[in-house]
């Protein structure tokens, strides 16, 4: 029988279905994977599971027992442990004292005796110590023993999370994306890790992340959620190869996209032009916004380093890239809410790198940020009234009812109660009052149908006849890029890639290394290169069964097109030289 | 490209806790020495004042547990002490039950007390579960602690004479034997510091810092929250409870007017002005609170109380600028440092990390 059986969970959060009669099982000693784009819900699921929160209908069963009616620091008894995705140790105590609590959260303890300090207080301190020791020792941690854990980096930190776990002698490990905010040299030595703590600590582990690498090379089997909803599943290289999946994570959901195509008699004419832009090519407006080399991040986390991009009038420019590479960082330091570290910020002729945010707003730089930033409890008329003022269009809402005419349906309405869709809109409509001279639209797809994006990125295209440029952060690379004149290729928190947006759409390989991770391959090459021994068709048969499937295609047609050998062609690739089309 | 080093062996330099905490002790017991002597040494008044200090600095310890160690904030501990001291009042004065049982039935009183006000903490935190605290405070002292109806447990609007209490001989009173009085006083605060101290390096002490630094996390290691939380709030009560019973000895009289609310904000704002995490920083929270108005009243005859509000609240805005984890904190943060500069202690291994 499997070790957790989860079936027909639904989880509401409002009007929002999260999770939409989700159902898999578990087997004991498996590495099961979780995978999905942004919003899919891999989070909440976890959160039902660890009891943080309760799901509206279904039902959990854990080792052969229900587990929804158990509080959460119960299920942590029956043998469920979980790391969070946004690192949850406790900061001000030491890695060591991280440890011994999940190890003495099992005994009973009696804080009469620990007060007084008796000889069985002390002997059971003795013991979780040596126990936690033993544990920071299987992963590589007993230097850190002492260092507070909040005092760690990032990756650091999330392997003490892992022993945290582990410290609870679980016989469920779940797992909340262990890979984001590593680097790709910590995300392989992760998946090993994984499979290392398989056998040593026998437990069974479900595991969430947008890392493919990560997931591709450490579990037994994959579920795909998308929207709430099981998309597919199955072993790794079959998932791999299913065309939802790649749809899902790539954006290519054309298909769908041509059939809603019907349905635009609500767009304005001017909004719809068809296919790649017909605007003037990128490379000749001036220059509105120059970042050159900056560094920055939370706290001591520096997120993004580097970073050199610009965008000229009247241009649409694409930041694209896998999750956590650094590109909401980096509009969030352009838009003056982080400050970069180093580096230097222009725009429009002045130097804004130190300015304040509001500053930066009335130069003309707006930030429609993540999650749209705007007020739940306004309605949309003053919303928009609002915007229209700190635009100097004095109150004038005409445009923006022109190109969104569902807004003005809605105007009474709050904020707040919009749909998804509508909101977007009303962030863009505000945007559109503002008349800013560059927009920057920070993953305006999050959470919506593919059907709205395609409507909302027409509206991009309106922005952009009107002579705004436009710099997108986008997870449905496809759609970006089918609007957008350049892009830039973000890969942990750099940009390894500038290219023109036709030659991206054509050549997938630039893009698919960033989202499905080159690590594997890289590592392979040096490893190689190292002893020597391999033969090339070694090498390459061995790295193609780690390479996305899609890349791997990708490369074979190139080769086929230059005539040349795929071995080489990878060779090139794998040595960070372009490859050319 | 970059790489986290591992395996790489480096020494771990584990500072060898016994050492270190008999060094504490050994300072500890110096301090109280100096504190059991001076008073002797001072005019009577002052004798009142430092037991009066002691009270105060056990009031403050409690904070160190409630808010130092679980985080949870509490702006009614005044009523606390109060609640403890009616109790003994009015066991000793009505009833005439011998001192030591009555202290322990008001510390029990304070501890249920607790338990209840804890019971919202269970679903507030920050400021939502300040303000119920306050609430807390101002119907105790606005109504059971004034109200005739309650006279036979507060005494009414009068409050309770206290008479001088004879334990095994040893008399305490706010007179003569004041000097008594506050040497248990002081004995006690030693003892609950000890057990504070000791809990924090204790599996218990762990699960209630889990609880300040992250609640989701803490429940999902196994630590019950209801059971924990409640048991803080309980145990800061007891510990309030301690100093509330030997109000009625130290001052010869019991009133509502020391357990107000404007007692309980400035236990909170010392605990956190001289660091809330730390158990010295009670003890001196306790002096400064007790012994500043009354040297300033001494050597300036017609200086107003005011003026001392005032300054503290000067203190707190600075405090926060330059010295946020408290006087006590920051101390012994630069004492370290200092330490480090002369050679006296090893300085601390610092893990090499490659970002």
């Amino acid at each position: 029988m499997s070790l957790l059986s989860v079936k027909d969970v639904v989880v509401r959060f409002g009007g929002i279905t999260a999770l939409d009669h989700v159902g898999f099982d578990l087997n004991r000693g498996e590495i099961l994977g979780l995978i999905g784009p942004n919003g899919a819900g891999k989070t909440t699921l976890f959160n039902c599971i660890s009891g943080v929160i309760e799901p509206n209908e279904g039902t959990i069963h854990f080792d052969g027992r229900p587990i929804l009616d158990l509080k959460p620091h119960e299920r942590a008894q029956v043998g469920i442990a979980r790391t969070f995705q946004n690192l949850q140790l406790w900061p001000s105590m030491t890695v060591l004292e991280n440890l011994k609590l999940p190890i003495d959260a099992m005994e009973r303890r009696n804080i009469v005796i620990d007060a007084l300090r008796l000889p069985l207080g002390v002997y059971q301190e003795k013991r979780a110590t040596e126990l936690a020791r033993a544990t920071l020792h299987a992963l590589e941690l007993l230097r850190y023993e002492d260092v507070l854990a909040g005092d760690l980096p990032v990756g650091i930190q999330r392997r003490v999370e892992l022993a945290r776990a582990l410290c609870l002698r679980p016989k469920l490990l779940l797992l909340d994306e262990p890979a984001a905010g590593l680097d790709a040299d910590e995300t392989l030595h992760l998946a090993d890790l994984l499979q290392r703590i398989r056998e040593r600590f026998k437990v069974t582990v479900l595991l969430v992340d947008h890392d493919m690498s990560l997931v591709m090379r450490a579990c037994d089997y994959i579920y795909v959620l998308d929207f709430g909803k099981l998309l597919a599943n199955g072993k790794p290289e079959e998932v791999r190869n299913n065309p939802q999946v790649i749809a899902a994570y790539l954006g290519e959901a054309k298909e769908k996209l041509e059939v809603e195509d019907a349905d635009k008699s609500d767009l304005p004419a001017a909004a719809f032009l068809p296919g790649p832009s017909s605007a003037p090519p990128p490379g000749e407006g001036k220059t509105l916004l120059e970042v050159s080399g900056i560094s920055g991040g939370y706290g001591h986390l520096e997120v993004i380093r580097d970073v050199n991009l610009t965008v000229r009038e009247g241009e649409v420019v694409a930041c694209i890239g896998a999750n956590g590479a650094g590109k909401t960082t980096t509009l969030r330091a352009i838009s003056g809410i982080i400050r970069a570290n180093r580096g230097k910020i222009t725009f429009d002729g002045k130097d804004i790198t130190k300015a304040p945010a509001q500053e930066i707003v009335r130069l003309g730089l707006l930030h429609v940020p993540q999650g749209r930033g705007l007020f739940a409890k306004l309605t949309v008329e003053d919303t928009l009234r609002l915007a229209s003022y700190s635009g100097h269009r004095g109150g004038d809402l005409k445009p923006a009812y022109e190109t969104f005419p569902v807004l003005e349906k809605r105007k009474r309405q709050m904020a707040g109660s919009l749909s998804g869709g509508e909101q977007q809109m009303l962030a863009l409509a505000r945007a559109l009052l503002v008349k800013p001279k560059l927009l920057m639209v920070d993953e305006m797809s999050q959470g919506l149908a593919p059907t709205i994006v395609q409507r909302l990125f027409s509206y991009i295209e309106a922005f952009k006849a009107e002579g705004m440029a436009v710099l997108l952060v986008e997870q449905f690379v496809d759609a970006a890029l089918s609007i957008a004149d350049r892009a830039y290729v973000f890969e942990q928190g750099t940009i390894a890639h500038e290219e023109s947006a036709a030659k991206l759409r054509e050549d997938q390989t630039l893009i698919a290394s960033s989202y499905l991770g080159r690590a594997a391959a890289e590592e392979e090459a040096g490893a190689a290169s190292a002893n020597g021994h391999r033969t090339t068709s070694d090498l390459m048969e061995e790295i193609s069964l780690r390479l996305p499937a899609a890349l791997m295609r990708a490369l074979q047609e190139q080769a086929a097109k230059q005539g040349r050998k795929p071995e080489d062609l990878l060779l090139e690739f794998l040595q960070g030289q372009e490859v050319e089309a | 490209m970059s790489s986290i080093a591992i395996g790489r062996a480096s020494s771990p330099g584990r500072t060898t806790a016994l050492s270190t905490r008999s060094a504490k002790l050994l300072i500890g017991l110096g301090c109280l020495a100096i504190a059991a002597l001076i008073p002797g040494h001072l005019e009577s008044n002052f004798q009142f004042t430092a037991a009066l200090a002691v009270i105060w600095a056990i009031a403050i310890l409690s904070l160190v547990v409630l808010t130092g160690y679980v985080g949870q904030i509490s702006l009614c501990q005044a009523t606390f002490v109060g609640v403890s001291a009616y109790t003994v009042s009015m066991l000793v004065v009505n009833y005439k039950v011998a001192f030591p049982l009555a202290a322990l039935c008001g510390v029990a009183v304070s501890f249920v007390l607790g338990v209840i006000v804890g019971l919202p903490a269970l679903r507030l935190r920050g400021i939502l579960l300040a303000i119920v605290t306050v609430g807390v405070a101002l119907v105790f002292d606005g109504y059971f602690f004034q109200d005739q109806n309650y006279a036979w447990w507060s005494g009414g609007l009068n409050g309770w004479t206290f008479p001088g209490v004879s334990v095994l001989g040893y008399q305490m009173d706010s007179f003569h034997n004041v000097l008594h009085t506050y040497w248990v006083l002081l004995g006690l605060f030693a003892i609950l510091a000890l057990l504070v101290v000791n809990l924090h390096d204790s599996g218990s002490g762990r699960r209630f810092r889990a609880i300040r630094d992250s609640e989701v996390a803490a429940a999902t290691m196994g630590v019950n929250l209801t059971r924990y939380k409640l048991l803080a709030f309980g145990i800061s009560a007891a510990i309030a409870g301690v100093g509330g019973a030997f109000v009625g000895p130290a001052l010869g009289s019991v009133s509502a007017s020391i357990f107000s609310l404007f007692y309980s904000l400035p236990f909170a704002a010392f605990a956190v002005l001289m660091g809330v995490r730390f158990v010295p920083a009670a003890a001196l929270g306790g002096i400064f609170m007790a012994m500043v108005p009354a040297v300033l009243q001494h050597f300036f005859p017609g200086i107003r109380y005011d003026w001392f509000n005032l300054g503290l609240g000067l203190l707190l805005i600075l405090q926060m600028i330059i010295a946020p984890d408290g006087v006590w904190g920051n101390l012994a943060r630069d004492a370290g440092r200092m330490g480090h500069l002369v050679g006296m202690a090893r300085p601390k291994p610092k893990p090499k990390v490659a970002a």
